[in-house]
């Protein structure tokens, strides 16, 4: 069997052909069915924000015809044919695109820790449906992915630092709050960003957020979605004195946080460390503040240099990380390789089964007055000689398979094979 | 035999962290803390080695003590693992620890065949806990020091290797204030024993002995360095960073002038 895979990914086709195959929640296991009954009993469906798999236990033409075909449907009506937009491997070059993929070496962000779930969870999905829909070669190759996927993060710098602006904002308030449990967040502005940003220092643990905005509604609807109260503007200075974390976005023309601000909020001087991070343009809040000794004062470009620096790093990782991808590719491809002489080997191993059982018989005719003791230490013997014998050849011939050389050696089993009722 | 392997431990210990932090400031802490946790081990049967040998502990004398404190040092530093990344102060005290044992193995560590009168349960509580609470100072001071680089790192908007590799401040905040108090509670206790056997036994105030205005320096040091938390201007976790690293660096600078000038027959460790 030859692994084969047939896909799209942000790579090859935009957002808009990506969205008509997304497959999610239960879809993919619905998706699972259709490929079923379209005659694709073995395949497992990735399919992430930015890609759609279809991994596949055996690369033949009609299975590879039928996935497509799959996909099409799928699709529906596109502006140009769906193969344009996708691509195919097959063989080794399956294993090596996997472990890229779960290795995040394939994504936007590159590194990213999603994907390693998704991949798992794409898995579980084929191998836990019934009947099972991965073979000895998919369970093996999403098995292996996965570890590789484990290794590459925990042996290389890929996944570290931050991935986006939000995560920046979290690395900067963990490193100087440790512990990020019940800090309390000023967010001026009700804009997106802000609002990833919160959601992000949320799952840390930060409590308490205040929302600010112009348009006070806006403030109280975002301060419901992120379980926290709306402030109304003239009373920010107020909440000023209550927050660790200050986060502003708005559109405002004008400097909305601003010395005389801070001395109103601190009267006897900040007392206790602030960080402010003011991704809005125009800023919010005067530039003077950063020299504040206990304000930490980041703005965008700030955040988006530290945000580079990081990515600049985790691609400097990502050499090491395809060197590592690179062995463990060389390994499956052995395995793979090996698999060559799988049936050769069982043929071979049910020849001698059949002889050992058929000559332990005959001696045990002969010899009527052998205890229960003995005919069963007559056949322990007898498989031990069996299995000693048959141990040295099994193993040459799946080297010889590892070394490419399985054909050569499945025709010398074949012609042996021939003088003795192999199978 | 067994104090060069502490040694050693010690320094394969501070190698890995120098790793971690020259390899982006990232990386698993488990390695280098329990290296140093076997280099702890080993200065422990060390000890107990030498007390069984000598009927003594190692308090005694300028190799025994400071390779006391040096296993101290490090114990402390163990102790720090409580903390989220707290071990990493490892940086600054493992250093420390390898010098106080490399010294302490050069000059021998054996009995000094002092006066027996150092040898009692009243010297050992006395000494135990000055240097334990030396250690918490040591511990202050490594994590101020520290406290005031990672300031640097977030003031210069830099997310450097150091930024990556130093535990957040208020780790640094929440080691230096631990260290300082029990520092200081230790030291003083230790103090107050050591005067009162002085008085008792002795008859005298001891203030021609040049340890005791050492140990009354460092305890002032300290207590300064508590109250600093509590003055204006900054933040506290500032404030007590900065006095809990210059208090450290004074008593160092301190001992070190005091063990150079003073009387070979003074006896000063």
């Amino acid at each position: 069997m030859t692994p084969a895979l047939v896909g799209l990914s942000h790579r090859t086709a935009p957002v808009e052909i990506r969205e008509r195959l997304a497959f999610p929640g239960d879809e993919a296991v619905h998706a699972l069915s259709g490929l079923r009954d379209a005659g694709v009993e073995e395949v497992v469906l990735l399919a992430t924000c930015n890609r759609t798999e279809l991994y596949l236990e055996s690369g033949k033409e009609e299975t590879l015809a039928r996935a497509v075909n799959f996909l099409e449907r799928a699709a529906g009506a596109l502006p140009e044919p769906l193969p344009n937009y996708l691509y195919r491997r097959s063989g080794d070059s399956v294993a090596l695109h996997l472990f890229r993929v779960v290795s995040g070496l394939d994504s936007m962000v590159p590194g990213e820790a999603e994907v390693q779930g998704q991949v798992r969870e794409a898995y579980q999905r084929a191998a836990g449906s019934d009947p099972a829909m991965t073979g000895a070669v998919l369970n093996r190759l999403f098995q292996t992915a996965l570890s590789v996927g484990g290794r590459v993060r925990s042996e290389t710098a890929i996944g570290e630092g931050s991935a986006s602006v939000a995560s920046v904002a979290v690395e900067l308030a963990r490193k100087i709050f440790g512990d990020l449990r019940g800090r309390r967040v000023l967010v001026l502005g009700a804009g997106e960003t802000a609002e990833r940003m919160v959601t992000s220092l949320g799952r840390e643990g930060v409590q308490g957020v205040m929302v600010a905005n112009r348009t006070y509604d806006r403030a109280v609807d975002l301060a419901e979605r992120l379980h926290g109260r709306a402030v109304r503007m003239e009373e920010i200075t107020r909440a000023l004195a209550d927050a660790d974390i200050v986060l502003t976005s708005t559109s405002a023309p004008h400097f909305l946080i601003t010395a005389s601000n801070l001395t109103a909020a601190y009267p006897a001087g900040v007392t206790s460390p602030l960080l402010m991070v003011d991704i809005a343009i125009p800023r919010d809040i005067d530039p003077e503040l950063g020299s504040v000794a206990d304000v930490f004062l980041y703005n965008v470009d700030d955040l988006q240099r530290i945000l580079d620096e990081s990515l600049d790093r985790r691609r400097a990782a990502a050499v090491e990380a395809e060197s590592l991808i690179a062995r463990e590719v060389e390994g499956f491809a052995l395995w793979h390789r090996s698999l060559a002489v799988v049936p050769a080997i069982r043929a071979l191993r049910e020849h001698g089964e059949r002889v050992r059982a058929r000559e332990v018989a005959r001696l045990i005719e002969r010899m009527p007055h052998l205890s229960g003791a003995d005919r069963d230490a007559v056949e322990a013997f007898s498989r031990r000689l069996l299995n000693q014998l048959l141990h040295e050849p099994t193993a040459r011939l799946r080297k010889a398979a590892e070394e490419g050389r399985g054909e050569e050696a499945l025709a010398a089993v074949r012609h042996w094979g021939e003088g003795h009722d192999l199978a | 035999m067994i104090h060069l392997i502490a040694l050693l431990l010690y320094n394969a210990a501070f190698l890995l962290w120098l790793r971690t932090l020259l390899g982006g400031g990232r990386g698993r802490d488990a390695p280098p803390a329990w290296t140093t946790a076997a280099g702890v081990a080993a200065h422990v049967v060390a000890v107990g080695t030498y007390a069984a040998e000598f009927r003594e502990l190692p308090l005694v004398g300028l190799g025994p003590s400071l390779s006391m404190l040096a296993l101290l040092v490090t114990s402390g530093l163990l102790g720090a693992v409580v903390v989220r990344e707290g071990e990493r102060v490892g940086i600054v005290l493992l250093p420390l620890a390898i010098i106080l044992q490399a010294v302490a193995l050069a000059v021998g560590i054996r009995p000094s065949g002092t006066d027996p009168d150092f040898q009692g349960g009243w010297f050992i509580l006395h000494a135990g806990l000055g240097l334990a609470g030396v250690v918490g100072i040591a511990l202050a001071g490594a994590s101020g020091g520290l406290y005031l680089a990672q300031f640097r790192e977030l003031k210069a908007r830099r997310m450097g290797r150091l930024f990556y590799f130093l535990p957040p401040l208020a780790t640094l905040d929440r080691l230096g204030r631990v260290g300082s108090h029990v520092g200081f509670v230790l030291l003083t206790v230790s103090l107050a024993l050591g005067w009162a056997w002085t008085v008792r036994f002795r008859g005298t105030f001891g203030q021609d002995d040049v340890e005791m205005w050492w140990g009354l320096f460092s305890w002032l040091a300290v207590l300064t360095a508590i109250l600093a938390r509590a003055a204006r201007g900054g933040t506290p976790e500032r404030r007590a960073a900065l006095a809990n690293s210059v208090a450290f660096l004074l008593i160092v600078a301190g001992y070190v002038v005091l063990r150079v000038t003073a009387h070979p027959e003074a006896g000063f460790l």
